[in-house]
């Protein structure tokens, strides 16, 4: 055991802490989690933890279903919504075969993986997400409409709604797990809001996500309010996205950053962000993983519909944001596709990789797109070279079946088990009569 | 001679050359700064490790006295000539340090020279003048310069130099912290600091250039509390750190690094030492306590560093009996050989296995696994500590000094590569003008670099083998109770030891250890000499106490053969072969155990390449015919069949096969088997009948056999065709040749010590309903009136290769043009194969089993890729010959030729093919069980790693590669074979 190891087995003393939850991620992007005494916790650090890796979403292969989730000592943090003394803490696990070696099902690997790639050629990935997400009245019913705690719109200040109470505890709670919050607001639907991460490497941002979202869910249900990341509640109120900011740094110097070049845009940084438009009709399917998800990417404004990358342009996938002057370290791309309901994990290795493969390839970046290419019509488009994102979940698994980047950097285990899963999912709903063919043609047909 | 040297002060060059300067125009130059230089002086120059530069540096030294003065000092002080010429020719660094501070000289005359080594106190006294950074670098340098003569002079030992070297450090470190108080003396009166050496300086075994390990242990002083203590131990400390680290005008002396404190980095640098004492009851783990093993208190307060040394070092030597010190221990010595940088193997000699920390951790690991019962081996250098082992039992007395010797050669070495720019490197430089100096330096003087490459081969040679020697050896002496070489190892400290090295059961590990050592035979003398090499390859395998069992049976087994013993002793190849081969095959241990002459096959070359298929069945044909007794004759067939495929299996065990080399191998050796089985059923029929057999007979080999790409333990898949005599009666005929073939498949079936050979025949017409036999006649009425489709696509496999030959050739003029159709094959026999395909996908995977590892009918398996090559076989051999072939690579590579197939579509199915016939194999090697899909138990699957070349921790991925190259074949099939 090295030192935070030992770290963490003294805080357990110091800080009373009489249960820690040892956390981990399954393929879809669920928080898992077992309680373990902290007598027990030696031995998790020395062997991990042994469980039934077939009751998880897809971790086990047929027989041998045992795994051993190890706790990661540098990811203990107490609960705050446990109270003080006693405490419970939480950690989290990577997911090992029985002889010691890290499972091919464990997205964490799968982003380890990605980033130890990206590492051998000199770069860390940071990532900073701005994570939108409803408040509801209650715990939506079956076959009822959703109830926005709200009805105030961007920035708005709301007097009675209890969003502002709501997002000081949450942002208190983030604070005291140590999670850095950039900016929170009230986002343009009734009831949504949005709260920013600090940039961070991405292996802690996605841990930070799956704790985040675990936050806002306590918190929620701590105020008889419903929490939900889903990707587009409603029809005609923007859905909750998950812009993320992405940023290579080598050593200490941002490797998107290049003094005198256009927006300040590294050659580095071009290749990357072509990486990521050239490959992003293979990794929808995970940056947008749900069929409701392609109910987001249809309504224009915050949400992009074609690739295409931009200068403050709010309809392009990727946006190059205008930098403070001097401030090099800050140089960034920011990803608009994504959803809050992604497997953080997966996203960000694919994300990662796609922009490696740029960088690696020294992929041409396409010429930026200033119009709004939701105004554009098809004709323009065509001329401009502007290819649509998949349009629904069935596009996006067809289009991630055949390629070899997903496959590699996810695994195959992950990549299979990813698609069957989603091809099932595509199934269910279309197999689905929707209120909206009965409203418009039952009365017609 | 002397007139003939120097001629008006000068040398002349050619004379220059032949004393060893190398640039002699150079040379020339700076003998005469050096002024007019005697023939003996220049003999005194010549013989420097490097002449060239012992020259430069002495001109530049001469240039900071008035002319002649270091000349006329030198010519009356034949010491100080020789001590400069030793430190100038072999330090580049020092000959500048001097012409910096020519009054650093005077240390080296002979009337101030002390060619002892010195104690701690004298360097004390040395160094207690500094007054600032820079004059303690001038001072430690001085010492410095003195060490290096008293090496180089061949004054002082290895042992005392490095001892020397650890001194002056404790001692800089103890002027360091007085400058430190004296610069901070609120800091100084608030507490009392104890600096603790850890490393090579705690074990008195420094280099010369190397960062030094540091412990701070602080307690307050009396009347002050302990914040101000804590805060006045660490200011106190790190400017200690920052005195002897910071780069002034005068250089650095070397890093403080005080990393291996309590926390490491991220710890507090001081802490009292009831803190210490806490952390390492409580905290500290494995390495820690081995760290521990050379804390030394060199500088600040006495008494506190004392109490430090004895709370602590009591801990060391529980450190064994932790729970998981034997993982830990592992992993450490994996750290300590993990890989270095290719190209740097043959010239590092710090690094990697037999490197020097690989010693000083062998060492050190005895010491903790032994010295809790012997305080008699708690001492702290290197070379002491194996002084003791030796001493007491725990290592021989032979094999300890040598060990030791070399481990000193390389250490030496590793002084005088440093010493030249006093920089920290364990690396042997390549540079032939480097090399000669070290050589020389060493004291090879006719062929420097080549005798220096020789004598470093050889000690490398030796600390190679230092497992053996050190762990393994001693081991045999706690059972073998034979009192030699000094060693008396108690069995309860060679268990102990066993479990420290990765033995799972060390009784279990011992009874064999003792069944295979003890005795006065010829072969337990053997064995003990073979043993320690073979414990240590035993437990570099996924399981050694499988791998040692199975040496005690197939030794067991040999009896007192000679030869055995003889090739494993004087083969170190064979021994090792042997090693890898049962830790990591059961097959072939199960073959070997049989049947342990094929050991003999082990550690020769040649023996270690298939036979050829003609040699073979000649053989088989000459044994078959040897015997008059059928069953006697098929078993000395299948006597033949068991050594060649241990051949083959150890072949390919260890790596020397690739995967077509292998089904051609063991297709020989089935071809060969039948070939001499039919002739010994022939024989016995024969018998019965009472005449010659009727009629003439051929085996066609068919499926994967057919293919010539068969596994361990695949059946024979044939058919049987024979071709009645002219005259003879077709009845007659037929069952003769029935009953041969009868005989045959239960000869090879029958149980016996070999193992057996199914035959199968299922493939034939009408499957398990038609006739076993068919006459030539027969076939040709029948696959001209029923031939099915699938009927052709099997025959594209059959090859008739056994038997006679003119009736082989007939038979494969019938197939011929049913399995490559001159008119290629109609639109709905396609549509027929692909429904059967279908149907086969379906219908034939076994219940439960995973569609995508299944091994032959899973996804990209084995039968994805057969069928869609015999597919491009049937709609085109007609019209590329190359496609005329019963081999799934052969055809495949044709079909790219011939651009049937996509360069990237072939490689893809190539590889799947490869990859799942390759693990195919390694399964029936690993666990002697035929597996249906890739294993799935850890042990297993591990197992199957180690013998497809991954790593340990690796088994993960060798499943990931398994399902990517099975998914990419399946992609292709899907537009090839489905298209």
């Amino acid at each position: 055991m090295g030192k935070q190891e030992d770290f963490v087995l003294r805080a357990l003393e110091e800080r009373d802490v009489r249960f820690v939850r040892l956390w981990f991620t399954d393929v879809l992007g669920s928080l898992k989690s077992v309680a373990v005494a902290p007598a027990e916790l030696e031995g998790a650090f020395e062997e991990g933890i042994g469980f039934d890796g077939s009751a998880i979403e897809g971790f086990a292969r047929v027989h041998e279903a045992d795994m051993l989730a190890k706790p990661d000592p540098g990811t203990f943090q107490i609960l705050p919504w446990r109270g003080e003394t006693p405490a419970t803490a939480r950690m989290f696990c990577d997911i090992l075969m029985p002889d010691g070696s890290p499972s091919y099902a464990d997205p964490r690997h799968v982003l380890k993986r990605s980033l130890s790639k990206a590492a051998d050629a000199g770069f860390t990935f940071y990532t900073h997400p701005e994570i939108e997400f409803f408040l509801f009245k209650g715990k939506p019913l079956k076959g009822q409409q959703p109830v926005p705690v709200d009805d105030s719109g961007y920035f708005d200040h709301t007097a009675q709604g209890g969003g502002q109470d709501f997002r000081r505890e949450v942002i208190t709670m983030l604070e005291a797990m140590g999670i850095s919050v950039e900016f929170s607001h009230h986002e343009g639907g009734p009831g949504q809001q949005e709260i920013d991460l600090r940039y961070a490497d991405a292996l802690s941002t996605a841990d930070n996500i799956m704790t985040f979202r675990t936050i806002v869910r306590e918190v929620a249900l701590s105020q008889g309010i419903w929490a939900s990341f889903m990707p587009k509640p409603f029809t005609e109120h923007p859905g909750s996205g998950m812009h993320t900011h992405l940023s290579l740094f080598e050593g200490d110097e941002n490797a998107f950053y290049e003094a005198g070049a256009e927006y300040q845009l590294s050659r580095t940084g071009r290749a990357f962000i072509a990486g990521i438009l050239h490959h992003t009709p293979e990794i929808t399917a995970v940056t947008n993983q749900w069929v409701n998800s392609y109910k987001r990417l249809i309504h224009g404004g915050e949400a992009p519909s074609y690739i295409t990358w931009g200068h403050n342009n709010r309809s392009a996938l990727v946006r190059v944001p205008m930098y403070k002057p001097h401030k090099g370290q800050s140089a960034r791309a920011e990803h608009r596709s994504i959803d809050s309901a992604c497997n953080p994990y997966l996203a960000f290795a694919l994300l990662l990789s796609a922009g490696m493969k740029g960088i690696e390839g020294e992929y041409e970046l396409p010429g930026e797109t200033e119009d709004d290419v939701e105004a554009l019509n098809a004709t323009e488009r065509r001329a401009l070279a502007i290819t649509p994102l998949p349009r629904s979940l069935g596009e996006a698994i067809r289009v991630m079946e055949s390629s070899e980047l997903v496959a590699e950097v996810l695994g195959e285990h992950v990549f299979d088990f990813f698609l069957r899963n989603k091809r099932a999912e595509w199934y269910d709903y279309r197999n689905q009569v929707t209120q909206f063919e009965l409203d418009r043609m039952l009365p017609l047909l | 001679m002397t007139d003939e040297v120097s001629i008006g002060g000068r040398t002349p060059r050619a004379r220059l050359t032949r004393l060893g300067f190398t640039d002699a125009d150079a040379a020339t130059t700076a003998l005469g700064a050096l002024g007019d230089v005697s023939a003996t002086f220049v003999e005194a120059l010549a013989r420097a490790a490097d002449p060239d530069l012992a020259a430069a540096s002495l001109a530049s030294l001469a240039a900071r006295f008035s002319r002649g003065e270091l000349l006329a000092r030198l010519d009356g002080d034949a010491g100080l000539l020789e001590r400069l010429v030793a430190v100038c020719g072999a330090s580049q660094a020092l000959g500048a340090f001097l012409a910096r501070h020519p009054e650093a000289a005077d240390g080296l005359a002979t009337a101030r020279f002390d060619p002892r080594p010195m104690g701690a106190t004298d360097v004390r006294k040395a160094l207690v003048g500094a007054s600032d950074k820079d004059s303690l670098r001038v001072a430690y340098s001085t010492q410095l310069l003195l060490v290096a003569a008293r090496d180089l002079t061949d004054h002082a030992t290895l042992r005392e130099s490095a001892a020397e070297l650890a001194d002056l450090a404790g001692e800089t470190l103890h002027a360091a912290l007085g400058l430190a108080e004296r610069r901070h003396p609120d800091a100084a009166s608030s507490c009392r600091l104890a600096v603790i050496a850890m490393g090579k300086c705690g074990g008195r075994e420094l280099n010369y250039v190397s960062d030094v390990d540091v412990i701070f242990c602080h307690e307050p002083a009396d009347s002050s509390d302990e914040s101000d203590a804590l805060r006045g131990a660490t200011r106190l400390a790190s400017e200690l750190m920052h005195i002897c680290s910071d780069h002034t005008a005068e250089g650095t002396i070397w890093e403080v690094d005080a990393a291996l404190r309590p926390e490491g980095r991220s710890g507090p640098l001081v802490r009292t030492l009831s803190s210490h004492v806490t952390y390492y009851q409580r905290w500290a783990k494995t390495w820690e306590f081995q760290a521990l093993l050379k804390a030394r208190p060199v500088a600040g307060d006495e008494e506190l560093g004392r109490a430090y040394v004895d709370a602590l070092s009591p801990m060391v030597w529980e450190a064994s009996t932790r729970t998981n010190f034997v993982d830990d221990v592992r992993a450490m010595r994996r750290r300590v050989v993990e890989q270095i940088p290719v190209g740097q193997v043959d010239r590092e000699l710090k690094l990697g296995p037999g490197g020097l920390r690989d010693v000083e951790f062998a060492v050190q690991l005895l010491q903790l696994v032994h010295g809790r019962g012997d305080e008699r081996l708690r001492g702290g250098s290197t070379l002491g500590a194996l002084d003791s082992l030796i001493e007491h039992g725990y290592v021989g007395r032979a094999d300890g000094g040598q060990m030791g010797d070399a481990y000193a050669f390389l250490r030496t070495l590793e002084h005088r590569i440093q010493l030249y720019h006093l920089r920290r490197t364990h690396l042997v430089p390549d540079d032939p003008t480097d090399l000669r100096r070290l050589g020389r330096s060493m004291g090879y003087r006719v062929n420097p670099e080549d005798d220096l490459d020789k004598d470093l081969r050889a000690q490398r040679r030796e600390v190679g083998r230092l497992h053996q020697k050190l762990f393994y050896r001693p081991l045999l002496q706690a059972v073998a109770a034979l009192p030699r070489d000094g060693l008396r190892l108690t069995p309860e400290a060679a268990k102990q030891r066993l479990v420290a090295l990765g033995y799972a059961d060390p009784t279990g590990a011992l009874a064999h250890i003792s069944a295979l050592a003890s005795g006065v035979s010829r072969r337990a003398d053997m064995l003990r000499s073979l043993l320690p090499a073979m414990l240590s390859w035993f437990a570099e395998g996924p399981d050694p106490d499988a791998g040692l069992l199975a040496f005690r049976k197939i030794s067991e087994g040999l009896g007192s053969t000679h030869w055995y013993l003889r090739k494993l002793r004087d083969e170190a190849a064979g021994a090792e072969q042997l090693a890898r081969v049962v830790a990591s095959s059961r097959y072939v241990t199960d073959l070997l155990l049989r049947a342990p002459e094929s050991v003999a096959i082990l550690g020769d070359d040649d023996e270690l390449s298939p036979r050829s298929r003609a040699a073979l069945v000649a053989e088989a044909q000459a044994a078959a015919s040897r015997h008059d007794h059928p069953m006697a004759a098929v078993r000395a067939v299948r006597r033949i069949r068991r050594r060649e495929l241990s051949r083959v299996g150890i072949a390919d065990v260890l790596d020397r096969l690739d995967i077509v080399d292998v089904g051609h191998a063991l297709t020989d050796i089935a071809v060969a088997t039948l070939s001499g089985a039919l002739t010994a059923a022939t024989a016995a029929v024969e018998d019965e009948l009472g005449t010659a057999l009727p009629t003439r007979m051929t085996i066609v080999l068919m499926g994967r056999l057919g293919g010539h790409e068969v596994g361990y333990g695949s059946d024979a898949d044939v058919m049987f065709v024979h071709d009645p005599l002219p005259g003879a009666e077709d009845k007659e005929a037929t069952d003769a040749a029935a009953a041969v073939a009868q005989h045959l498949r239960r000869s090879l079936a029958a149980p016996g010590d070999d193992p057996a050979l199914t035959v199968d025949a299922d493939l034939r017409p009408e499957g398990r309903q038609g006739p076993l036999v068919r006459s030539l006649a027969s076939y040709t009425a029948y696959y001209a009136r029923w031939s099915a489709v699938w009927e052709a696509q099997a025959l594209l496999r059959a090859d008739p290769a056994v038997g006679d030959e003119s009736l082989c050739r007939d038979f494969a003029t019938l197939i011929d043009p049913l399995r490559w159709p001159p008119a290629g094959v109609a639109a709905a026999d396609v549509t027929e194969i692909r429904r059967i395909k279908a149907r086969v996908d379906a219908e034939r995977l076994p219940r439960g089993a995973n569609p995508a590892t299944h091994l032959k009918l899973g996804r990209g398996g084995l039968a994805d890729v057969e069928w869609t090559v015999q597919l491009l076989q049937m709609r085109h051999a007609r019209v590329v010959p190359g496609l005329r072939t019963t081999e799934t690579l052969a055809a495949l590579s044709a079909a790219r030729d011939a651009d049937l197939l996509a360069t990237e579509d072939a490689v893809a199915l190539e590889a799947a093919w490869r990859l799942v016939s390759r693990i195919r194999n390694a399964i029936m090697l690993m666990r002697a069980r035929p597996a249906e899909s890739l294993v799935e138990h850890t042990r297993d699957r591990n197992g199957v790693a180690h013998l497809m070349g991954y790593g340990a921790d690796q088994s993960e991925r060798m499943v990931d590669d398994y399902l990517r190259a099975t998914r990419q074949a399946r992609g292709v099939v899907e537009r090839i074979f489905w298209g």
